[in-house]
């Protein structure tokens, strides 16, 4: 347990925030949390779709039950939160 | 007595480079201070200023041009332009002064370094008159501002700002510590005179007169176009010292120097400049777009500056054309959505009939930064504020210290421009800023941005609270929207007309 600085760079938002989150947190955790500084803010919420991270430049999502402390981020590093059609 | 003719006696005159025998050349020209470009001292000599003016000369003119200016301020005190202004216009005038007024002084004393310490006499002469004219914009600065501070706590950011953790002010001292404050003298005259001066101030100040004027308030044109006039002159210095360094083979240093600065300029604008041109100035008295200013008056003539120097165009040029559609519509965003934290009201600038002009001056407007102001319009129509502000910090550039931004909707694109040295991350809002650091990392390797700041603890409590106790923005003093949200009556109506039907 311990605080660690993500940033979060949001799907159709236009500025990178910083984004304070757990090392214990999940992915779907840290999506939450950047999503409370974009969604409903400057960036439409979008119905049917779950946000999944990824590290910039990545092309596959991480896991949503990753924890932070797993993911081999640096503090600060940058994380792209993007939609992604809910699983049915 | 009959006087010489100023040619007849100007170049003896300013032969002043002696011979020193009571202290070494390196003594009386620090290669800090003085530069070490290795050229011959007989190289400097050739410095042929295109500008040529004689104290008493200099005196005379400055005289006309201060009684000029301040006549038509205390004609006009009584006027209450300020009050009846646009607020939009009040904003331009606050963000204004602040954010210049009190670098003028600064700018003193970078011409002093190139009066004492250039090896080029030429220099040392024109740089004289250009402290002294540095000396009069910060005054004048100062003095015009003043009579409104009893009207609105704002305007006392014209002479705090600078003092200040202010975000937009950490910026602006980075930039100018890095070009003016901390360079040798020949450094100073190829990055503040010819590539921010030349480049990008003496036409802002011309356009910006023009601003004032057509706002009616024309005892800010009258001071605009004063400080210009010397600006048009002293921004002359460093265009005979690049040539040298070209004649002498050292343009690719020259060349960084350019690139660098232009760079540094290009963005200290972009927050500036842009809003202000495309949001805050009424509808009715805007003339052109930032962009199209920016292309007529900016990239057209400095192309030409540079090439007439035998320069190239910084390596970067077209990624600075494709900027200039996309930039400015971030920085007004971001000043906007975070304003508490500005000492100016930005002016939203969003009404139905603002959009279709900003639509068809940036096709995609609407498709892109359009969508994040509906949903800003959104909250602010359904008196959800705690939305319309801010709960967390942007992230800023390691070098330009402004947000890290990107075009966003549709069109998204925003990247961070990452770089790990000796262990630490550092962030940069683009490739140029990126690469600006790479030119000389131990120079901005140890500077703390205003996030790193806040996650090193410096900043408490950790909240807006915090922050704004940090900035020194103090109650009455935080920016908020320029026409308190009465730009949204219209989106109300719209709604309610929407819902009757």
């Amino acid at each position: 347990m311990a605080l660690f600085p993500l940033t979060s760079n949001f799907e159709g938002d236009f500025v990178l925030q910083l984004v304070p989150v757990d090392t214990e947190n999940t992915m779907d955790e840290v999506a939450a949390a950047a999503a409370v500084h974009s969604v409903g803010r400057r960036v439409r919420a979008r119905p049917g779709c779950i946000l999944r991270v990824r590290k910039q430049g990545a092309e596959d999502f991480l896991p949503r039950t990753m924890k932070v402390a797993e993911a081999g981020f640096m503090p600060t590093e940058t994380v792209e939160i993007l939609w992604e059609a809910a699983p049915h | 007595m009959a006087l010489l003719n100023r040619m007849d006696w100007y170049d003896l005159a300013r032969t002043t480079n002696w011979t020193p025998t009571y202290v070494s050349d390196g003594e009386l020209f620090p290669a800090g201070l003085a530069g070490d470009y290795g050229l011959p001292q007989d190289a400097w000599e050739k410095y042929d200023e295109p500008y040529k003016q004689t104290y008493p000369e200099y005196v005379k003119v400055q005289r006309e041009k201060d009684a000029g200016a301040y006549s038509v301020k205390a004609a006009l005190e009584r006027s209450r332009i300020f009050e009846n202004a646009d607020p939009g216009w009040k904003s331009v005038m606050k963000a204004h002064y602040g954010a210049i007024a009190r670098g003028e002084y600064a700018a003193a004393s970078a011409e002093a370094r190139m009066m004492r310490f250039s090896r080029a006499p030429g220099m040392r002469n024109m740089a004289t008159l250009g402290c002294l004219d540095e000396i009069r914009h910060g005054q004048m600065q100062l003095y015009f501002p003043h009579e409104h501070v009893s009207k609105d706590r704002q305007m006392d950011w014209a002479f705090k700002a600078y003092d200040t953790n202010e975000w937009a002010m950490i910026a602006a001292r980075h930039f100018f510590d890095d070009i003016m404050m901390t360079r040798d003298a020949i450094s100073v005259s190829i990055m503040l005179t010819f590539s921010v001066e030349t480049g990008f101030t003496n036409m802002q100040f011309l356009g910006l007169a023009a601003d004032a004027a057509e706002a009616g308030d024309h005892t800010f044109a009258n001071l605009i176009s004063s400080i210009q006039t010397d600006e048009s002159r002293h921004a002359q210095i460093g265009g005979p010292a690049l040539k040298i360094l070209i004649e002498n083979g050292r343009k690719e240093e020259a060349q960084r120097r350019v690139d660098i600065a232009v760079w540094g300029a290009w963005k200290l604008f972009s927050v500036l400049t842009g809003p202000i041109m495309d949001y805050y100035t009424p509808l009715e008295h805007r003339k052109q777009s930032f962009k199209e200013f920016m292309e007529e008056w900016i990239v057209a003539q400095f192309e030409r500056a540079l090439t007439d120097m035998g320069l190239e165009l910084p390596w970067y040029w077209e990624q600075f054309l494709a900027d200039l559609s996309e930039t400015h519509h971030g920085m007004h965003l971001g000043s906007y959505y975070w304003r508490p934290t500005v000492w100016w009201n930005p002016a939203a600038g969003v009404t139905p009939q603002e959009r279709a002009w900003l639509e068809e001056k940036y096709p995609g407007w609407n498709d892109t930064w359009g969508q994040c102001w509906d949903v800003i319009i959104d909250n602010v129509v359904d008196g959800n504020m705690a939305k319309a502000y801010p709960e967390t910090l942007p992230y800023v550039c390691n070098m330009c210290q402004l947000p890290i931004l990107g075009t966003p909707g549709k069109k998204w694109n925003v990247k961070d421009y990452p770089l790990e040295y000796k262990g630490r991350l550092y962030h940069f809002g683009s490739e140029v800023d990126r690469w600006v650091f790479q030119q000389e990392p131990e120079r901005y390797a140890g500077h703390l941005s205003i996030v790193d700041r806040f996650l090193a603890g410096m900043i408490q409590p950790m909240d807006l609270s915090g922050a704004l106790q940090y900035m020194n923005i103090a109650p009455g003093e935080c920016g908020d929207d320029a026409h308190n949200y009465a730009w949204a009556e219209v989106y109300r109506a719209m709604r309610a007309q929407r819902n009757a039907g």
